[in-house]
């Protein structure tokens, strides 16, 4: 197999210098302001600034040519080289046995030009970065490169044929799964930051006039505040919303023999490959706002090769309950179970409520030690209203209980848990990569331990546990996971 | 669940420990006293309250350089099982760890400057899930193990 050296799509100039431009408007965008507001907006300086940005476009422009120039592909000698740097040549090779998969991402530049950015991943190669990025190839080019490069497995007739779609995000879904998301924290968190900055900046509403507006709307304070804060939750779920439709729109999750691809994206494009050897466990996630409609949203934590930490990626982003098992059977059908799960015995209850009570007990207790130092009356209140937290922790605390269980079955560790989300984590044997169980005093006391089993995942391993199964159930489990040995034979 | 495991670090752990418990409280100590000195001397607060601070973290520092080497010693046990390693350790939380050597990618042993002094050793193994350790073996003991994975691990031919 031998090529010639293949130069990218004449949009990488383009593409380079808009990375270039935009690194250089990070770097100077706040002193710039400054030396703005400094010289009182002078005219000079502002014809300076305008001289100074058409300079460096100018100059970005020449070296995204010059690096376009510089960078070369091929693919010879079973190995994939790429050639790069402007001033500092560059040479990466590697070995086309070592290729785990060639992802495509489609920004919004690239869009415009009809081209993608092919990334190639090794074996051994970390999670975040990818070994070999060619930013701009058009369709053909890619697809030449993807033969050459290629998984030599499949068969042209098949390649024909394409993967197989298992399930498309319906426009109905998208916007269920972004309004149940639960990213509403985040979101709120955003605006909270982006509103402070206003307030300093100072000039985007007067203040006089929200005042205005919010007196003839809300008359008394207190109404005000209330529909501040309703305004908030709108606008950061309308943003949660945003961002959900953004990065899942158009998912489509297909299958093409051991190899699963998922395209996401509105307005950027991505495609990924996952190989099914490569998937060490999923998780059926049920989200606090979608397990009352019997929604859940599909993880996998796929491991990398060696040492090189592995990615949990969402596998589909909204699904009926009900239906997880049957695309599991068609994506995975490894992990298909649905077994009725173990729960965790009755003496377990009182260490998950106490477990979620006693934070809320101690910042009881630290209020009552600071009591004397303040205003009775408001300690008082205060003491009240730490206490009636209790309630709802004691609830958190049984609804976690409830929600904990685990099963052995097939040869697969299912394992469930809440945090907030109620999640169904679904582990082979043979992919666990050590085994603790775990017992601290009042657990001994009470015959209870946790169970936690590890698997090869991004950011140093997922883990599946349980806490405060039965003492004996928990070494069991540790017993018959444990690996069987092949027996006679040299 | 099998028997603990059967086997023990070297007892020049102890010994060890001690040291860099000591260490480790050093700054602790430090802590304590400024407090004190603090709310003596700045604060004017009663002397039996003041002095509290410093007490406890004493009391911290015994602990860490008496009493803790010796618990986590008595606690600590591991064995190379056929087809596991089993390691048992913790002093309030007892965990049992169990890695299947087919799943151990490589061994390492380390032994620090102060480590070396001692003659100790430990035994780092590495899975696709992370690290797990056998601190404090002797220099020989250490390297016997390492090897012993390495080609228990080379042997493993699971079904």
């Amino acid at each position: 197999m031998s090529s010639e050296a293949h130069h990218l799509h004449p949009a990488a100039m383009l593409i380079d210098a808009i990375k270039t431009i935009r690194r250089w408007v990070s770097a100077f965008v706040i002193p710039g302001i400054a030396v703005l507001a400094s010289s009182g907006f002078s005219m000079r300086t502002v014809a300076f600034i305008l001289f100074g940005a058409l300079l460096a476009t100018a100059l970005a422009g020449l070296w995204g040519f010059l690096s376009w120039r510089a960078t070369t592909y091929e693919v010879s000698g079973g190995a994939f080289r790429l050639r790069w740097g402007v001033l500092q040549k560059n040479e990466r090779t590697i070995p086309l046995d070592h290729v785990q998969s060639i992802d495509t991402v489609q920004g919004i530049v690239q869009r415009l030009f009809g081209v993608v950015e092919v990334r190639i991943e090794t074996a051994g190669g970390g999670a975040s970065e990818p070994d070999a990025s060619l930013p701009a190839l058009d369709r053909a080019a890619t697809e030449s490169l993807r033969r050459e490069v290629g998984r030599r497995e499949p068969v042209e007739t098949e390649e024909a044929a394409g993967p197989t779609v298992l399930r498309r995000l319906s426009l109905r879904e998208l916007l269920i799964a972004g309004a149940t998301s639960g990213q509403i924290g985040v979101a709120f968190s955003l605006i909270a930051v982006f509103s402070q900055l206003f307030d300093e900046l100072g000039n985007f509403f007067s203040e006089e006039l929200v005042r205005r507006t919010l007196e003839r709307i809300a008359p008394s304070s207190v109404a005000a505040i209330l529909l501040l804060v309703l305004a908030f939750g709108l606008l950061s779920w309308l943003l949660a919303i945003a961002g959900t439709v953004l990065a899942h729109a158009g998912f489509t999750l297909s299958r093409e023999g051991d190899f699963l691809y998922i395209k996401r994206g509105l307005l950027e494009r991505r495609e990924a490959t996952i190989p099914l050897r490569r998937i060490q466990a999923v998780r059926i996630v049920e989200g606090i706002l979608r397990q009352p409609f019997g929604l859940a949203s599909l993880r996998v934590e796929s491991a990398g090769y060696g040492e090189a930490s592995g990615v949990s990626t969402v596998l589909f982003p909204l699904l009926p309950r009900e239906s997880v098992e049957n695309l599991l059977l068609e994506a995975a059908p490894e992990f298909a179970v649905a077994p009725a799960l173990e729960p965790l015995p009755a003496r377990a209850r009182r260490r998950y409520v106490l477990r979620s009570v006693l934070p809320v007990l101690l910042l009881a207790a630290a209020v009552s030690l600071a009591a004397p130092l303040a205003f009775d009356l408001v300690a008082v209140w205060v003491y009240f209203a730490v206490l009636l937290l209790v309630f709802p922790a004691a609830l958190y605390g049984w609804l976690r209980y409830r929600a904990a269980g685990w099963a052995y079955t097939g040869d697969l560790l299912v394992v469930r848990s809440r945090l907030l989300a109620r999640t169904t984590a679904i582990a082979p044997r043979r992919r666990l990569q050590s085994r603790d169980v775990i017992r601290n005093p009042l657990q001994r006391r009470a015959r209870l331990a946790t169970f936690r089993a590890r698997v090869a995942s991004g950011g140093g391993g997922g883990e599946l546990q349980v806490t405060d199964l039965g003492s004996g159930d928990a070494e069991s489990l540790a017993e018959i996971l444990g690996p069987r040995l092949r027996r006679g034979g040299g | 669940m099998r028997a603990e495991p059967a086997e023990r670090l070297d007892p020049r752990a102890k010994t060890l420990w001690r040291i860099t418990g000591a260490l480790g409280a050093l700054p602790l100590l430090a802590v304590g006293a400024s407090v004190s000195w603090s709310l003596l001397r700045v604060v004017g607060v009663p002397s039996l309250l003041g002095i509290l601070p410093l007490l406890a973290a004493l009391a911290l520092s015994a602990a860490l350089a008496g009493v803790v080497p010796d618990l986590r010693w008595r606690r600590w046990r591991y064995e190379i099982r056929e087809d596991e390693v089993d390691l048992q350790r913790g002093i309030l939380w007892v965990s049992r760890t169990l890695v299947p050597l087919a799943r151990i990618q490589h061994v390492d042993t380390q032994s620090g400057p102060l480590q070396r002094r001692f003659g100790l050793a430990t035994v780092i193994f590495y899975t696709a899930a992370g690290a797990n350790q056998i601190p404090e073996l002797s220099a020989p003991v250490a390297a016997e193990v390492r090897d012993r994975i390495a080609e228990l691990t080379r042997e493993q031919d699971e079904l």
